[in-house]
């Protein structure tokens, strides 16, 4: 009787569950996909070979994989600071960190005008160099990187923190330096967690789009990243195409997160 | 410690993955830019700062124009285009977006430029004062018009669901206002007395309080107007004629009274000369204004300036029985103040309807 009622309860459970990841995630899959093949996989491959798409998926990689780059060496760096030590704002400086998921990207976008615009606060220093930050790639980086901030950074901060200090205090008793204990101790321990810092930045980076929509101006093969090119190609009705960029670039950063996943499943058991 | 080795491995593993398939997808993409100068070296770039909807012109512009160029000087134009709502790519180029030519939907918008000091010559004085194309306000009605839509007051009609461009963004979504609230005070909108800014004010009122979606500019409008969304699209005319050729099934109504939509060109001084394209962009906005360019706005929807070419393509635009220009409300600077400012009738009136942004 007792266990009856309990399927009951797990078919309920599992049903909801199904419908909820179904009809919010599934669905639209199924819709995207469906379009991007309603003119034949010749229309995609054609769409695909464009040079504007190419450029527009090239622009998404450079930017996502520079940005991912740099997480990786100062996400870890500011994780291992906020966790190992103790100072002054502190407090504040966490808290900073979790900025960038309160913050609008188009917001961003304009904060990123205001300092590097033409009427910006640093526009003097940028001439005297002859940078260009606004509606080029640097800006689009930059906006790209402070969406990005806190992936690298929450994700290392349990896993630093569950580390096992005595393995460190003996490979230093042993004689390693600070900088060998890091590299044979502490890396290989914080390995998984950086792995999923990479892949959730990295994921993120190629999904941005009102922050670098704004700051890039999104001028076709040049400032067009794949998601802009995606808007773009709805206002023109180019659903095909549309479509058939939007899967591909959810594939990719799907393939990454769930490889992984995977992974830290695999290391786990 | 075996352990630890496989682990190694498989992390390793997983970096040369993500490495091989990121190299992949950047061979496919990567060099396509850089790859664009002609190997003859002579080439020169002209970005283009445009509203949304005469893409489909431009697309069209663009070739022809470049063909003349190279024929004339030997020279390659490579065009850089980016098309956004009229006031954000006004804005845009404000903060730095180094646009060689702008083509927006109102002067209002090309004023905002000339006031940060970027265009620093007469614009009016070009042909047809810088105007380069006209439109009326029109409205896209459900296949069969269901509702029954033939002018302004319809719009008016409780529970009707509209979509017009948000008026912060987006050009259109100004002459749309604009055009309405004209339109009510000349006497030609059914049981709104003329001449009576309050009967005006409560229609205006009317309309809101039936918008259902203010997207950022007029094309994100009618492509959602298009998915399904809404039962009128307030809109121009050439939106409505492109969507139309795009295949789209909806009908447009044009209203008797309209306010007339004149989209200014311009060159952006300071950029242009930092460029060094003074002569490329002077050329190419003097080729918009050639009847053989007119002819191309023509036959995507919008209403030509040359005279010539006006006449010829007559029986597809038809006359309104009342058109009136900004002129009207006094010049763009007035009505800016007058209707969008702080205090303006249109800032206020939309604060009178909660669920509007």
């Amino acid at each position: 009787m007792n266990n009856r009622k309990l399927d009951g309860v797990r078919l309920v459970l599992l049903t909801l569950v199904w419908l909820y990841v179904g009809v919010l995630i599934l669905a639209p899959i199924a819709g995207l996909v469906s379009g991007m093949f309603r003119d034949g996989v010749g229309a995609v491959l054609e769409v695909l070979s464009r040079p504007e798409v190419q450029s527009a998926f090239g622009l998404s990689l450079k930017i996502g994989l520079f940005v991912t780059a740099v997480h990786t060496v100062l996400g870890t760096l500011v994780a291992w600071v906020l966790v190992r030590h103790r100072f002054p704002g502190q407090g504040w400086l966490n808290a900073l960190i979790d900025a960038p998921f309160a913050v609008s990207p188009v917001v961003v976008g304009y904060m990123l005008l205001l300092m590097f615009g033409r009427n910006g606060f640093l526009a003097p220093i940028l001439e005297i160099f002859g940078w260009r930050v606004a509606f080029a790639v640097p800006g689009m980086v930059l906006a790209t990187m402070f969406v990005t901030l806190p992936f690298m950074i929450r994700e290392l901060i349990p896993v630093i923190q569950n580390l096992d200090r005595t393995q460190e205090q003996a490979a230093s008793t042993l004689g390693a330096t600070g900088w060998q204990t890091f590299w044979r101790v502490t890396f290989p321990a914080i390995r998984w967690g950086i792995i999923y810092g990479i892949t959730l930045t990295f994921a993120r980076a190629l999904g941005e789009f009102g922050a670098i929509l704004v700051v890039g101006g999104g001028v076709q093969g040049r400032t067009e990243t794949a998601t802009l090119f995606i808007y773009r190609s709805l206002d023109e009705r180019q659903y095909v195409a549309a479509y058939s960029v939007a899967v591909v670039l959810g594939l990719f950063s799907m393939l990454l997160v769930m490889g992984a996943d995977l992974l830290k499943r695999k290391q786990r058991s | 410690m075996k352990l630890t080795t496989r682990n190694t491995h498989r992390a390793g593993r997983f970096f040369i993955l993500l490495a091989l398939a990121s190299l992949v997808l950047a061979a496919c993409g990567g060099q396509a830019p850089e790859d664009a100068s002609s190997p003859a070296g002579d080439t020169v770039t002209l970005t283009l700062a445009a509203y949304t909807t005469p893409r489909e012109a431009y697309r069209v512009l663009i070739p022809i124009f470049q063909e003349q160029w190279l024929a004339q000087t030997g020279q390659t134009v490579i065009f850089e285009e980016s098309y956004l709502g009229s006031g954000a790519q006004s804005r845009a180029v404000v903060e730095g977006f180094e646009a060689d030519i702008v083509a927006l939907s109102l002067e209002a918008d090309v004023t905002r430029i000339v006031d940060a000091g970027l265009i620093t010559h007469d614009w009016h004085s070009a042909p047809y004062s810088g105007i380069v194309s006209t439109s009326v306000v029109v409205f896209a009605v459900r296949e069969g018009n269901p509702l029954g839509i033939e002018g302004w007051a319809d719009l008016a009609q409780p529970g009707i669901e509209i979509l017009t461009p948000n008026a912060k963004t987006s050009g259109g979504a100004m002459w749309n206002i604009l055009s309405l609230y004209g339109a009510a005070l000349r006497g030609h909108v059914e049981g709104v007395p003329a001449d009576d800014p309050e009967a005006a004010h409560q229609f205006l009122l009317a309309v809101l309080r039936n918008v259902l979606v203010m997207d950022k500019g007029a094309r994100e409008s009618i492509t959602n107007f298009e998915q399904g969304v809404g039962d009128v699209a307030i809109t121009y005319e050439n939106e409505a004629l492109v969507g139309q050729q795009a295949g789209q099934t909806y009908e447009m109504v044009i209203p008797t009274s309209s306010i007339l939509i004149e989209n200014p060109v311009a060159i952006v001084d300071v950029y242009a000369d930092e460029h060094g394209v003074r002569e490329v962009a002077e050329a190419f906005l003097a080729f918009l204004f050639t009847p053989e360019a007119q002819a191309v706005f023509a036959q995507y929807g919008l209403r030509s300036v040359d005279p010539g070419v006006a006449e010829q393509t007559a029986a597809q635009y038809p006359a309104l029985e009342d058109i009136f220009t900004i002129e009207f409300f006094g010049g763009w600077p007035a009505a800016t103040a007058d209707f969008f400012g702080e205090t303006g009738i249109y800032t206020t009136t939309v604060l009178e309807v909660p669920s509007l942004p």
